[in-house]
């Protein structure tokens, strides 16, 4: 007993130091909370959570990662106000078109300057469009297509030209535009935040502008990009708009979005996007905002509906029959998928048009639901039991939970379903090759018309139709709709185009996407829009 | 010895030529077209896809960097071999390539970029295997059979068996979240990243957790090798010897048995550290590490080969560098071998 | 003389540092093949039978195959079965779900069990490839010797120079994920280290009188090889490929948690460690299990192999 006892005791002295010396580790280990905060003066420090992203030098931002930071680095002529749902006046404070609108006249705000003290003039648009077109940049941009409605677009392009023959500067703030066909919604499309002006630096050094760039925006770098780190950008005091509220953003970039909750959960983070299965304990600890769309405090948890949509392509080529197509729609629970795997987040789809595009209209397609006793007949009408389908998709990004519930879905219906996922690399092919004959796709718009849901996706030649749907009649429609000026007619022209597509299917909508992110209670208020673009210009925090 | 070196250095080239090689040969047939993967599902505009293969060298061009076409309009591919030899070229003059997906970011950027975070993460790993591992096989070896000798071998044994990134991932369990629910969040470690300057802990806080999971395996092993050299060591004559002569078990232990018996544990080691700098693919994912073998295998699956042959390429290189200096350090630590005479050659 | 033959018994450290760390801790062996013995394998199952812990060993490794073999019979969710249909997800742990269910609502006990067929026989068949590779190419270069000799040997060098788990991931992105393109990759890839084995068992058996004996008698080489030199290596080669199977399933954790490897809804326990990961704060048990079960049956193997490593006498040191 006592040897025991002398055991015990000794154990429990080892134990005792044991977590002094944690406890003296931990108290090393943490940073002083002040002295984060030390350097970046009056109204505080955001950290936002971005992946690591693939540029923020405007000539090539192309994701949503790489644009949260580059649109608050550059403004661009113009943007989208979803308030007003509407394009509304950036570092352009008026803008004017011609007759056919194939010629645009943007009038710049006078005295902006970009960082370094350049004045933003009209030279340094068109300098910012001629890189995105200019072939030998170190790589050349991947999103020059937006440009290509631009006169000069292909000499360029093909190295005929120097420089883009429609963009013009008359004077120091004036940018004339020309198109090569008339587009009534170009303005909308410069609001694109990859259209920006960049300064004489992008061109001198280009390399060091890759990781600093130089903007007109309301922030501006702080330090250089650190990959896989971290971006720093504090306030630009002499911006021509109304001045930050914040004083600095801290761009923490993380590998994956479970990553970065758990930091969330550590404090290390002010806003991070909800892991699957987790949203209904978060919502109530942390309070779901009002509108969706804006944290305040109690109010934290951000659910509005995004701008893109999540779908089944279907190779037209393969599945010829739309009563396939329209048989396969019905029988998916979408309501299901949403509840089950995004606790009710996201809405399903009914046609390829997020509501909030047009707000109030019923876009939806008839067959666009779940009805099983409708698919059940259609597959007994028509003798497609036991019709082999194969779903392919990506692997790892949660895709396969999705096609597992739709899978047995499919099956309890009478189809014979076979899953296929491979890595995004080797999918992708497949998707280009046509090597496939459902297979899920996401589309995230790159600006908020109509014509972006419709033109790159059912356009029988357009790059993005992986579905290979060919219908002469749509096509002929939406070269018509494209030239139409007048706002509500061409809203008009498009809804129809969008029924007739419901008639076709030649995708399978399932789900609106929506935003899934939390903010912490330091924020005061912070506007994330349905493109995922935070509003920090006029987010606030306690400082 | 200069002779040795010599001959080591020249068995490096074709092994090196045939990594490089098969690695090269495999880009052609991997699925998955790296340009068109540059855009993701947008596709690139035709024109687009045409300049950035020329960029890349994959497609012939003209003096002015203009592609090349065939009678039908169709741009030239660069055969194989003339890539690799482009490739082998720019290697020599220390040019790994520029990034597929990274913006023309150069390949050897992006290392400079990751590498010092894999090595200082190494550096942290290699020393808790040295210390727990040498520590642990000793006593184990000199209370053999004792609780502490079935403890080390049956631990050693369990670590060896798991797989590493599942111990990352019970670490971060217990000490970033368990620990931290029961302390009410007064005591918890860092479980992702590398800090930063507005990261909440000290940079060195970040190391903990994924150098033990990076040394997990390591360690085991370093704590068996050194068990059985001791074991070995100690029962060879001249420790006998010493013994017999009235010195202290403990004297011999320190003195004599412990110089003999390090000599391969420290080879173990120092090889090891090689390994390390490949080898943390997973340790890395686990812990959002931004470090060269996390980088290494994003740029697999976007394939983006430059990166992926920077790397393999310095990996490679740093792995017989350093086998190297082990064998050579060797002739110094030990008086008995004797590199480049004839008699020894294996 | 270079290290490796002076650290005899170490040379696992020499060869596949990155292996042994991230995936495959396939043990070092130098061999002497044992002379030959009438009695070799009854003596060795006698002396297998006094190891406890290999007895408890194969005990694991014969339940896990069980198990994995009835699944179909009483797991409470058949793998594309009639009870497919999923349930509510996110239970916790019950009687009737003693694992709970995932995220989409399939039961987590009958997905580990569907997961151990799917690692064992990666861990099998994966062996089984590079263990029969791994036997002609050592064969080839021990037996002729010269110029074979020294091909093979360089490539084996090539193949042991190249980071391990990296060399996987980029045979499967050429060969595509999928169940199994993971057995030929771990497969090939795995043949220098047993093709070294079998070259230093075979050199220190080729001199041998009898195998002089069986030449002069006119014996063609692959009668000598198969009748003479590989009975006489076999116990090494068994040796050394139960504790490769260890590392092969380590292996395909790896690449299945990278997501690199077994391609999901198939359930293998890499997959499900990766599935879990997700619910690591809320439902950590979603992780732990397939951990467990994969530490357990690499575990038994690596005993298995000690056990059998020292019943049958094969000289080789504890790494």
């Amino acid at each position: 007993m006592h040897q025991n006892h002398a055991v015990t005791r000794r154990g429990f002295v080892a134990g005792g130091l044991a977590s002094t010396a944690l406890a003296a580790l931990a108290g090393c280990g943490k940073k002083n909370a002040g002295s984060s905060e030390g350097g970046t003066g009056a109204g505080g420090t955001l950290k936002y959570y971005i992946n690591n992203p693939v540029a923020i030098d405007p000539y090539n931002t192309q994701e949503d990662q790489g644009t949260q930071v580059e649109h608050i680095l550059f403004d661009a002529l113009t943007d989208y106000d979803w308030a007003k749902g509407a394009v509304v006046p950036k570092a352009a404070e008026s803008w004017e078109s011609n007759d056919d609108d194939t010629e645009f006249t943007f009038h710049l705000v006078k005295g902006a300057k970009f960082h370094n003290g350049d004045a933003v003039d009209a030279k340094a648009f068109k300098r910012g469009f001629e890189r995105i077109c200019d072939p030998d940049m170190p790589t050349p941009s991947e999103i020059n297509y937006h440009l290509a409605p631009i006169v000069g677009y292909e000499e360029m392009l093909s190295k005929k030209a120097k420089e883009l023959s429609g963009v013009t500067c008359p004077d120091e703030n004036t940018l004339v535009i020309k198109l090569n066909a008339p587009m009534a919604d170009f303005p909308t499309v410069c609001s694109h935040p990859a259209l920006a002006p960049v300064p004489q630096a992008a061109l001198d050094d280009p390399a060091s502008f890759l990781k600093h760039p130089i903007g007109n925006g309301p922030f501006m770098m702080d330090g250089d990009w650190v990959a896989d780190q971290y971006i720093n950008v504090k306030r630009f005091d002499d911006y021509y708009g109304e001045k930050a509220k914040l004083g600095a953003i801290n761009f923490s970039i993380q590998k994956d979005p479970t990553t970065a909750f758990r930091e969330f959960e550590g404090g290390n983070l002010d806003m991070a996007q909800i892991p699957t299965g987790r949203f209904g304990e978060i919502s109530e600890k942390y309070g779901k905002s009002e509108d969706g769309y804006t944290v305040t405090k109690g109010h934290q948890v951000l659910t509005g509906a995004e701008l893109s949509v999540y779908y089944l392509a279907v190779n037209c080529e393969k599945i010829t029959d739309a009563t396939v197509r329209h048989a396969i729609s019905l029988a998916i629970n979408r309501q299901n998928i949403c509840d089950t795997l995004f606790e009710g987040t996201r809405t399903p789809a009914d046609s390829v048009f997020p509501k909030i595009l047009d707000p109030g209209m019923d876009n939806s397609w008839p067959d666009c639901k779940y009805d099983k006793a409708a698919a059940q007949k259609l597959v007994d009408d028509n003798n497609l039991a036991g019709t082999e389908i194969t779903l392919s998709y990506n692997s790892g990004g949660g895709h396969e939970d999705i096609m597992s519930i739709i899978q047995s879905d499919l099956e309890a219906v009478g189809f014979k379903v076979t899953q296929e996922s491979q890595e995004w690399a080797s999918y992708l092919t497949k998707l280009g090759d046509g090597s496939f004959q459902m297979g899920r796709l996401g589309w995230i718009a790159d600006y908020p018309t109509m014509d972006n849901f419709i033109y790159p996706n059912f356009y029988s030649t357009a790059d993005n139709n992986y579905s290979k749907y060919n219908n002469p009649a749509v096509d002929k429609a939406i070269d018509e709709a494209r030239q139409i000026t007048d706002e509500d007619k061409r809203k008009e022209a498009f809804r129809a185009i969008n029924k007739t597509l419901g008639e076709d299917m030649p995708i399978i909508p399932l789900m609106f996407y929506s935003h899934n992110w939390v903010g912490s209670s330091r924020i005061e208020k912070l506007y994330l829009d349905p493109q995922s673009k935070v509003d920090f210009a006029t987010a606030s925090i306690q400082a | 010895m200069g002779k040795y070196i010599v001959k080591r250095v020249l068995q490096f080239i074709p092994v090196f030529l045939g990594v490089t090689l098969i690695l090269f040969a495999m880009q052609n047939i991997v699925p998955g077209d790296p340009i068109k993967l540059i855009a993701g599902e947008k596709k690139l505009d035709p024109q687009t896809e045409l300049n950035l293969r020329a960029t890349y060298h994959l497609i012939d061009t003209d003096a002015d960097g203009k592609p090349i076409l065939d009678e039908s309009g169709n741009p030239v591919e660069t055969p194989l071999w003339k890539r690799y030899t482009l490739y082998l070229g720019g290697l020599l003059q220390g040019d790994l390539g520029v990034s597929y997906q990274q913006s023309g970011k150069s390949v050897s950027s992006i290392l400079m970029e990751k590498y010092p975070y894999t090595i200082r993460l190494a550096a942290v790993a290699i020393l808790v295997e040295a210390v727990i591992g040498i520590l642990a096989g000793m006593v184990s070896a000199i209370k053999r059979y004792s609780f502490w000798d079935v403890l080390v071998t049956l631990s050693t044994s369990i670590l060896v068996a798991m797989p590493a990134f599942w111990l990352g991932m019970l670490l971060q369990l217990f000490f970033g979240i368990m620990v931290k629910d029961w302390t009410g969040g007064g005591f918890y470690l860092p479980i992702s990243g590398a800090g930063g300057p507005t990261a909440e802990f000290n940079a060195g806080m970040y190391y903990i957790l994924p150098a033990i999971t990076l040394a997990s395996v390591s360690t085991a092993y370093t704590a068996r090798i050194m068990r059985s050299q001791l074991l070995e060591v100690m029962n060879q004559d001249y420790i006998r010897t010493a013994r017999a002569k009235g010195l202290s078990r403990r004297a011999t232990i320190l003195h004599h048995a412990l110089k003999n018996a390090l000599i391969p544990v420290v080879t173990y080691i120092g090889i090891d550290f090689g390994g390390m700098l490949a080898g943390a693919i997973l340790t890395e994912t686990v812990f959002n590490w931004p470090g060269v073998g996390f980088e290494t295998y994003r740029a697999i699956t976007q394939r983006d080969w430059p990166i992926v042959m920077g790397s393999v390429t310095i990996i490679v290189i740093v792995v017989m560098v350093i086998n190297l200096i082990v064998d050579i350090s060797y002739a110094f630590l030990d008086p008995r071998i004797r590199y480049g005479s004839s008699k020894d050659q294996g | 003389m270079s290290l490796k033959s002076w650290m005899k018994g170490e040379p696992v450290a020499v060869e596949t540092p990155d292996q042994q760390r991230d995936a495959a801790p396939a043990e070092g062996t130098t061999i002497d093949a044992g002379a030959p013995s009438r009695t070799l394998w009854g003596d060795a199952l006698a002396r297998l039978r006094r190891n406890r812990l290999a007895i408890m060993a194969v005990i694991w490794i014969v339940f896990i195959v069980l198990v994995a073999l009835t699944a179909d019979l009483w797991v409470p969710q058949t793998l594309g079965g009639p009870t497919a249909q999923l349930y509510d997800a996110r239970l916790p742990m019950s009687a009737a779900h003693p694992f709970g269910t995932d995220q989409v609502g399939r039961d987590v006990l009958s997905r580990v069990v569907y997961g151990a067929r799917i690692s064992l026989a990666v861990g099998l068949l994966a062996t089984a490839i590079s263990t029969l590779i791994g036997l002609v190419m050592g064969a080839v270069a021990a037996y002729y010797g010269g110029f074979w000799d020294t091909v093979i040997m360089r490539l084996a060098d090539v193949f042991l120079a190249f980071p391990y788990i990296l060399f996987v991931i980029v045979m499967l992105a050429v060969l595509g994920s999928g169940i199994q393109n993971v057995f030929i990759a771990i497969g090939v890839l795995g043949w220098p280290s047993i093709a070294r084995v079998f070259r230093s068992a075979i050199l220190s058996v080729k001199e041998n009188d009898y195998v002089d004996a069986a030449r002069s008698m006119g014996a063609s080489d692959a009668r000598i090889i198969m009748r003479h030199i590989f009975p006489n290596s076999v116990a090494s080669i068994v040796v050394y490929s139960t504790m490769n199977i260890g590392g092969a399933i380590l292996t395909e954790a790896a690449l299945s948690f990278l997501g690199m490897g077994v391609v999901p809804p198939d359930p293998s326990w890499g997959i499900l460690i990766e599935d879990g990961q997700k619910f690591i704060a809320t439902q950590p048990w979603l992780m732990i299990m397939p951990g467990l079960a994969i530490l357990l049956t690499v575990l038994a193997f690596t005993l298995l192999g000690d056990g059998l490593r020292d019943a049958l006498d094969v000289k080789m040191k504890d790494a």
